[in-house]
């Protein structure tokens, strides 16, 4: 909002000199105490990407100057979450515009202003299947989908297992534990992950590859008595999958006694890796999306159940601005959460965390093209996509319910869980919605 | 021109040899010199002695004309054949002239002079003389032009001529001899209309040669700045602002110093030397707003001139940081003070309070104080040592300043006239890597400003004395005041900001606690912060004046 004093509008002679007014920001009521700085610090960087865009390198100077002063690093949750975002209006400014240098000195300024590097921390399995548990942004989706795949396996003698998650296959090692318990006599477990062949090293990176990571697992599902087979096809978001989808198709017809709804059960689990695929903001081909085509795919193998979880927020939109606000609203929930749970500021899963963070916040707003793969589209949209390709939503039982409030209790207290629309779950972080956990049956 | 017959009369031998190995037949001899190499060719790169410099001169003057006289699509030929010339080593060059000239042992033949340029290796292809000139007659222009392929060469050498000139006047100026001076300029004037006066040597010339014009025929000597409105002063210097970044790192620096002196005080007071459109202060305010703690009281005393047209403008731009302050919720009060001159202001029409921390804020204002003050009362101290003296009575907090990082207030006007030809070419050079028009356009005439005041203005009319940093540093200290380190977040800052946004080129620097912004190494502008020490309490008139009791 730019706040014109009246009296340079009407005095012909001012009107000719180049209008420099600060950028008026809604006046803020100090009863809101923190929020009041958050919306401040908002519409700062509102306006300091309005400034980006336009190339109004003056006004982005100065927006950024007073930034840095007031968003240091290892300030409070709402400093940390502005300094991440105004990380990331440097990497942008440095790309775009009058700019003419390389990324290198935004990384510089990073480096010299302390900021956390960027560069990712690399998992051992171990430290990842701890780091995934410390809150529940994963464990929730992971209890809801165990439980809804658990419900639907019984009586098949062997699952295909389809695994799609940005976790690196950390939701498997409870699966297998709770197959284990609830069956006496488990199924055969077939687990196919898609690894990743890309090289934009999304956090969170595995130090081992695929192969070391199945072994492991196989050997922990023999532990329990298990029979587990694993594969991996390479296959990534940027082709939606195709190469996956593809295998799967092919498995079918190699298999057909193994055809659902004979003795294999057919499990796709979805978690918040579906809105790496392209959807229609980036598509070149109008129609249909690559989001929807994979559905349909999905669709097409008569899976026994589909799961999706993933992040309510909307960071599709095209327009700068438009996602800064999205994002801002929707990432200061894991810098508010980090300081229940990881108050050590030093501590190194505390750096690893909210490095995650900053890559993400990072990735929305500097990068454009292919290279924004963080493109969350919210639950109502997924939903609609889902029905459109021919799913119905299963329920969630009272025991997964039971089940999933249980995990939330082993954590801080401002996580919560919420019913909507009888079939999705909702996981929310003082109120606000964070991730949602969605189960599917063919229509 | 002078032919160059006296020389043969003479016959110079390569200076740099002994007498005794002299070529030459003549009995007479030129005392060799010192090799000494001419400062300011050697600033653009080329290395000519001394004392060569008037052979040099003639020599391209002859080149020039012989192309001028070429025919078209010759020239035409030469624009698209240009091959760059090498006269990084013009002294051998010209030796090499004066050798061949030593051999023929009669009238200098400008063929024979070209010819040699064939001979200098770092130079030419092989393709590039074929014809002798017939030697040089009273009527110079009907030589046979050359196949010259050196366009470039002959532009570049138009310029150093051109500074040549410059520096002949200024010296012509300084020992008073003002018709030789006028007589030059009026050469000068016509030597641009051939030389490129878009860019380079030959724009900044422009100016220079505009600004001895001025001060040479101007009646009563000492021409005016090319006069101005106020209205047309702020938009020059608003242009400025967003042409080129130093004003813009002049504010975030001294904002930088200030919010971080400011830290922990809940009454602040800044005082603005020269407040134009207050574009420093909106950033000040937004980062007080919400530093952690929240904001404090802030008073802003705004020092400017007076408006002309009975407009309070002062007041205005008071009205519009008001509004901006409240809208972030930080309490604020404006005043204005009204004063032609910066030695007019007495610290009372600041009302600083005793128990607000102040922070004074000098952004190119204290040159102006070093001038010789008004007339009248020799016992009255220099408006500067006044000046400085009632901002430490204040005893503030901070004192931002920032000053242009050259000496235009040398007391000899060549030196000064040198000086800021070198400064305002770097700035030149600055500002044609980046802007974009019309700001450019209108940023330079705001510097050309800057250039009549140092060039043509005398007295108290010579406002633009500027003084580089080592000097501040001294009269400061002596004036009572210790320097305050700008902290690794300003150098962070203005590097960060300068990089993302300006073309390369320009740099920061930290001098011993001091930020300095230049062009290709040249800083350009310093930046400083100070505060006042204690005084002892010898007998001492109590530091904080006592203001009439005025609370917000």
């Amino acid at each position: 909002m730019i706040n014109n004093s009246n009296s340079s509008n009407s005095d012909p002679v001012r009107a000719g000199l180049p209008a420099r007014p600060w950028p008026g920001l809604l006046p803020t009521s100090k009863s809101f105490g923190n929020f009041g700085d958050a919306n401040c610090m908002e519409q700062l960087l509102v306006h300091c990407a309005n400034a980006i865009q336009s190339n109004d390198a003056t006004l982005a100077q100065q927006i950024l100057w007073v930034l840095n002063n007031i968003a240091p690093p290892d300030g409070d949750s709402n400093q940390r979450l502005t300094c991440a975002f105004l990380r990331a209006l440097v990497a942008r400014a440095a790309k775009t515009g009058t700019c003419k240098i390389l990324a290198t000195t935004a990384a510089r300024y990073c480096y010299n202003n302390n900021l956390l590097p960027l560069s990712t921390h690399r998992f051992s399995a171990i430290e990842l299947a701890t780091f995934v548990d410390l809150t529940p942004w994963h464990r929730f989706g992971f209890t809801a989908a165990n439980a809804a795949i658990l419900d639907s396996i019984e009586g098949y003698s062997s699952v295909h297992l389809v695994d799609l998650t940005s976790t690196h296959c950390m939701q498997i090692p409870t699966l297998i534990d709770a197959v284990a318990s609830r069956f006496e006599s488990p199924p055969l477990i077939k687990l196919t992950v898609a690894a990743p062949t890309d090289s934009s090293l999304r956090p969170p990176v595995l130090d081992l590859s695929y192969e070391e990571l199945g072994s492991k697992l196989v050997n922990f599902a023999r532990s329990r008595n298990v029979a587990m087979e694993f594969r991996v096809i390479p296959s990534t978001h940027s082709d939606g999958f195709s190469t996956l989808i593809d295998h799967l198709r092919i498995h079918h017809l190699l298999y057909p006694e193994a055809t659902p709804p004979a003795a294999e059960a057919l499990v796709i689990n979805c978690h918040m890796m579906l809105h790496y695929i392209e959807d229609e903001s980036t598509a070149i081909i109008a129609s249909p999306s690559p989001r929807d085509a994979f559905l349909k795919s999905i669709r097409s193998l008569e899976p026994t159940i589909v799961v999706v979880v993933d992040e309510d927020v909307e960071l599709t939109a095209g327009n700068l601005v438009c996602r800064l606000r999205s994002a801002f609203n929707y990432f200061w929930i894991p810098f508010d959460a980090v300081d229940a749970f990881l108050p050590a500021a030093g501590s190194k899963q505390r750096q690893w965390y909210e490095a995650e963070v900053c890559w993400r916040i990072e990735n929305v707003i500097a990068q454009e093209g292919m290279q924004r793969v963080e493109r969350a589209e919210g639950k109502a949209r997924w939903v609609q996509r889902m029905r459109n390709a021919a799913f119905r939503e299963a329920a969630f039982g009272e025991d997964c319910v039971a089940e999933v409030r249980g995990m939330l209790g082993e954590h801080a207290a401002g996580w919560g869980l919420k019913k909507e629309e009888e079939d999705q779950l909702v996981l929310t972080w003082k109120g606000h919605n964070v991730v949602f956990a969605t189960a599917w049956v063919p229509a | 021109m002078v032919p160059y017959e006296t020389a043969a009369a003479a016959p110079p031998i390569p200076i740099g040899n002994p007498p005794a190995s002299s070529s030459s037949s003549s009995s007479n001899t030129i005392i060799p010199k010192p090799p000494e190499i001419d400062g300011l060719l050697a600033g653009a790169g080329y290395k000519v002695r001394s004392s060569d410099l008037r052979h040099v001169a003639q020599r391209l003057e002859r080149l020039e004309t012989a192309m001028l006289n070429s025919p078209s699509q010759q020239l035409s030929l030469l624009a698209s054949d240009a091959v760059l010339y090498n006269p990084s080593d013009l002294s051998t060059w010209v030796d090499s002239l004066l050798s061949e000239l030593n051999q023929s042992q009669s009238l200098p033949s400008l063929p024979s002079d070209l010819s040699d340029l064939m001979s200098n290796p770092t130079a030419l292809d092989g393709s590039w003389m074929d014809q002798q000139l017939p030697p040089p007659t009273a009527a110079v222009h009907n030589q046979q032009p050359p196949q010259l392929t050196v366009v470039t060469a002959v532009e570049e050498d138009s310029g150093i001529r051109l500074v040549h000139m410059l520096m002949t006047c200024a010296e012509y100026v300084q020992r008073g001899e003002l018709a030789l001076a006028g007589s030059l300029i009026q050469d000068m004037q016509s030597l641009l209309t051939r030389v490129n006066t878009g860019c380079g040597i030959g724009k900044v010339a422009g100016y220079f040669i505009d600004a001895l014009g001025r001060r040479v025929f101007a009646a009563g000597g000492g021409g005016g700045v090319p006069g101005g409105s106020a209205y047309e002063n702020e938009i020059l210097y608003h242009h400025f602002y967003e042409a080129c970044p130093y004003l813009k790192f002049a504010h975030f620096t001294a904002n930088q110093a200030i919010l971080e002196a400011f830290d922990g005080h809940d009454c602040v007071h800044v005082v603005d030397f020269n407040l134009m459109h207050g574009l420093q202060w909106p950033a000040l305010i937004q980062a007080l707003a919400l530093r952690p703690g929240g904001p404090p009281l802030l008073r802003l005393t705004g020092i400017g001139p007076p408006s002309p047209d009975g407009r309070d403008s002062l007041r205005e731009i008071g009205l519009r940081l008001a509004e901006l302050a409240r809208s972030v919720n930080v309490r604020f009060a404006f005043r204005g003070v009204a004063a032609a001159r910066l030695e007019d202001v007495k610290p009372w029409m600041l009302q600083v309070n005793p128990k607000e921390a102040v922070a004074v804020n000098s952004i190119m204002q204290l040159h102006k104080l070093l001038g010789p003050g008004s007339p009248g009362d020799p016992a009255r101290p220099a408006p500067i040592d006044a000046v400085l003296g009632w901002i430490r009575s204040l005893n503030p907090k901070i004192m931002t300043v920032v000053e242009q990082e050259s000496n235009h207030n040398q007391p000899a006007f060549l030196d000064r006239f040198t000086e800021s030809l070198y400064y305002y070419s770097t700035m030149f050079d600055s500002l044609d890597a980046c802007a974009l028009q019309p700001e450019k356009a209108l940023a330079e005439m705001y510097i050309q400003r800057e250039i009549c005041n140092v060039v043509s203005c005398e007295g108290s009319a010579r406002l633009e004395r500027h003084e580089p940093l080592a000097n501040w540093r001294e009269r400061l200290t002596r004036a009572g005041f210790r320097p305050l380190h700008l902290g690794s977040n300003a150098f962070k800052q203005a590097s960060m900001l300068l990089t993302l946004f300006s073309a390369e080129g320009y740099c920061v620097e930290e001098n011993e606690g001091c930020l300095t912004l230049g062009w290709h190494s040249r800083p350009l502008i310093a930046a400083s912060a100070w505060h006042a020490v204690a005084e002892t309490a010898v007998g001492a008139v109590s530091d904080v004046p006592v203001v009439g009791g005025v609370v917000l």
